[in-house]
């Protein structure tokens, strides 16, 4: 108990106090024009620091009207998905969901072609028949506008299909990077391996002060950055780069790729060097491709490793909140009062609370997205546990 | 694999790496040329002047350095890392070897419940830890900075620690109880030095949490210049259109180089030192 006495009371302050918090707050309707407890509510008076006894002669007064509790009670929470659940949202997600049916039905048509000795017809047939079923679904239901009415459903939405779009972008990315580079470093006749190791991972050294060098990169891409200037330099027009949603979105995802590259590479340069190497002289024998070797020996072999190192960056990926904060701070807003273009799911909740003081709303959000975050980390507990059993075995 | 490359692909593997290392390093490589260049001229028009030192002058690290708090906010965060860095470590080691050491009643359940906790984005607290921190009087001074980044690298450091301290047999400990040590000297003397590699993952991410944030820096102390922490300090200088950008190039040079520097030094015991650890079960 000596032992774990500070821990424990660090942790209940500073970790679970603002959780319970930010849940009450979630009901409330807090914001800039009521700032102020009303301490006569018991659980207002309980966890608002404002009502502590040692704190209530500086608590500020008569500024605006206090906050007391949502009726109905949940009315944030509606607020923020609510209209996800009406007929039109609900069929809009059906239509989506239903493109990517074929592409599912693929899946599972190949692992059982997969083991068959012979497959009737190849499985790179069936992906590419589920591929264009699923393009003439889209025209069908109508994709886009779908996407529309999701869109209209409220900021709960867009910001969150947002940053999974960022997710779904960067992963691939700097797993294919660090991939690449990976599969170079580990080979034996390269003179130079370390040095040039040493330099690819300079970006991930980097990655602790993420904000200044972003700043960095901020600078190539502003109109009258170093980009335009070469542009200029060729006689081209320069372009306003982060004014515009689509470049502005893939700048973020650049710059984070160059942060997240070098993790991979890692982990992956250890993974590769505990596949034993009779392995490849097997395959070598048998006459394997270094296509077939790439994907029948060293990928299968390698997942353990890289599989929770994926699940854990994807979750780091979704809170990103620095770089994207020093290149667009969320934006460019192409409408007044809806979120920017960048504007992930923690630059939207330090907006709300810190630009329009909207604290309830931000509240609750926080709390739909620490369910979402609590579940995924558990998964990718599970995960590791799996994957370490498997390498141990 | 390990056939011996022919020589297209080794030209091949070679194009890619250098390629990546100019990706990789340019950016580092355009700030420093940057801050080579005389004050308000941003931009080089000579192609060359991009890639190579074209022109040269130590103006901006002076300004840096003389005209501006860059060395008061350094002070500042080394003070704050620093105590963090070792307020996190006597903290969390003791705590994490209870955990791995004392099967106590809801032990599972505690570090169940750390791991939640720690899901919590932390940006969304920050209101509550800046109330917490004005209810005891530390909000705006580096104590209550302190204080919240500590708190914020207890539940990862706890939970390194721990899976380290796992992998050591508590034979170990078990001999040097019988040999009449009580628990808090088998802590000290046995288990301590061999968990040297954890203890420096540790340190070194505590020192990093205070010394890189940008968030909690920028909000708990927003005010005056004089009592910034670094990151905040020159992020508030490149985003102020009156001051000239090779100052703030100069100036960030001067933070990231070292933090580089340390980083790549430490880099195998970091990985290993994580990978041992981990967030294990």
């Amino acid at each position: 108990m000596l032992f774990t006495g500070p821990t424990i009371i660090g942790i209940l302050l500073f970790n679970i106090y603002p959780i319970l918090l930010s849940v009450y707050t979630s009901f409330t309707n807090r914001n800039r024009f009521r700032p102020n407890p009303d301490c006569e509510i018991f659980l207002t008076g309980l966890l608002d620091p404002l009502c502590w006894p040692q704190f209530r002669t500086s608590a500020p007064v008569g500024l605006g009207q206090p906050y007391r509790l949502q009726d109905p009670i949940y009315a944030n929470y509606a607020n923020l998905i609510g209209n996800l659940f009406t007929p039109e949202a609900l069929g809009a997600m059906a239509a989506i969901a239903l493109c990517f049916v074929p592409l599912i039905a693929a899946s599972f048509v190949n692992r059982r072609l997969n083991q068959m000795l012979e497959p009737p017809i190849s499985p790179r047939l069936v992906w590419l028949g589920a591929l264009v079923l699923g393009f003439i679904l889209a025209t069908v239901v109508n994709v886009a506008q779908a996407y529309d009415t999701l869109m209209r459903t409220g900021d709960f939405v867009v910001v969150v299909f947002r940053t999974l779009l960022f997710v779904i972008a960067r992963v691939p990315f700097s797993f294919l990077l660090g991939l690449t580079f990976a599969l170079i470093l580990n080979s034996d006749n390269l003179p130079g391996r370390t040095l040039f190791r040493v330099l690819l991972f300079v970006p991930w050294a980097a990655s602790s002060l993420a904000i200044l060098m972003a700043l960095i990169w901020q600078f190539f891409f502003r109109e009258q950055g170093t980009i335009n200037q070469v542009l200029a330099l060729f006689g081209f027009p320069g372009f306003a780069w982060l004014r515009d949603p689509v470049s502005a979105f893939l700048i973020v995802v650049l710059v984070d790729t160059w942060f997240s590259y070098p993790f991979f590479m890692i982990v992956i340069l250890g993974a590769l060097q505990s596949v034993p190497r009779d392995v490849y002289e097997a395959a070598e024998l048998d006459g394997a491709s270094w296509w077939q070797q790439l994907t029948r020996i060293t990928l299968p072999l390698i997942r353990p490793a890289v599989l929770p190192a994926t699940v854990l960056t994807s979750i780091t990926a979704f809170q990103m909140f620095g770089t994207v904060w020093a290149i667009t701070q969320g934006g460019p807003i192409s409408e007044v009062g809806r979120p920017g273009a960048t504007e992930f799911v923690i630059v939207y909740a330090y907006k709300q609370i810190f630009q329009t003081q909207n604290y309830g709303n931000a509240t609750a959000f926080a709390v739909i997205l620490f369910i979402f975050l609590f579940t995924a980390t558990l998964y990718s507990l599970r995960l590791t546990r799996i994957t370490k059993g498997a390498y141990e075995s | 694999m390990i056939r011996k490359p022919t020589r297209p692909v080794l030209i091949l593997q070679y194009t890619i790496l250098i390629l990546g290392v100019l990706f990789a390093v340019y950016p580092l490589w355009f700030a420093f040329l940057a801050s080579g260049r005389t004050g308000d001229r941003l931009y080089t028009l000579n192609l060359l002047g991009m890639f190579i030192p074209t022109e040269w002058t130590f103006e901006n690290y002076r300004a840096m350095i003389f005209d501006r708090p860059l060395l008061t906010w350094l002070r500042n965060s080394l003070y704050v890392a620093g105590v963090t860095t070792v307020a996190s470590l006597v903290i969390t080691t003791s705590a994490a070897f209870a955990f791995s050491r004392f099967k106590f009643y809801g032990r599972e359940f505690a570090l169940i419940l750390l791991l939640a906790i720690q899901t919590f984005p932390g940006v969304l607290s920050l209101v509550a830890v800046a109330q917490l921190l004005t209810a005891l009087g530390l909000y705006g001074k580096h104590e209550g900075l302190i204080l919240a980044y500590t708190t914020g690298t207890l539940v990862f450091s706890t939970w390194n620690m721990k899976g380290y301290f796992d992998t050591i047999p508590i034979e170990l400990e078990e001999a040097a109880m019988i040999d009449g040590c009580g628990p808090i000297q088998s802590f000290i003397l046995i288990a301590l030095p061999l968990a040297r590699p954890a203890l420096a993952v540790t340190a070194l991410l505590g020192f990093l949490a205070g010394w890189g944030d940008f968030i909690f820096a920028s909000v708990l102390v927003p005010a005056p210049d004089s009592m910034k922490l670094v990151v905040p300090g020159l992020f508030s200088l490149a985003n102020s259109q009156s001051v000239p950008w090779g100052n703030f190039a100069a100036g960030g040079l001067l933070i990231i180089l070292p933090t580089i520097i340390v980083f790549l030094m430490l880099q195998r015991f970091l990985v290993s030192g994580l990978t041992v650890g981990g967030v294990k079960g």
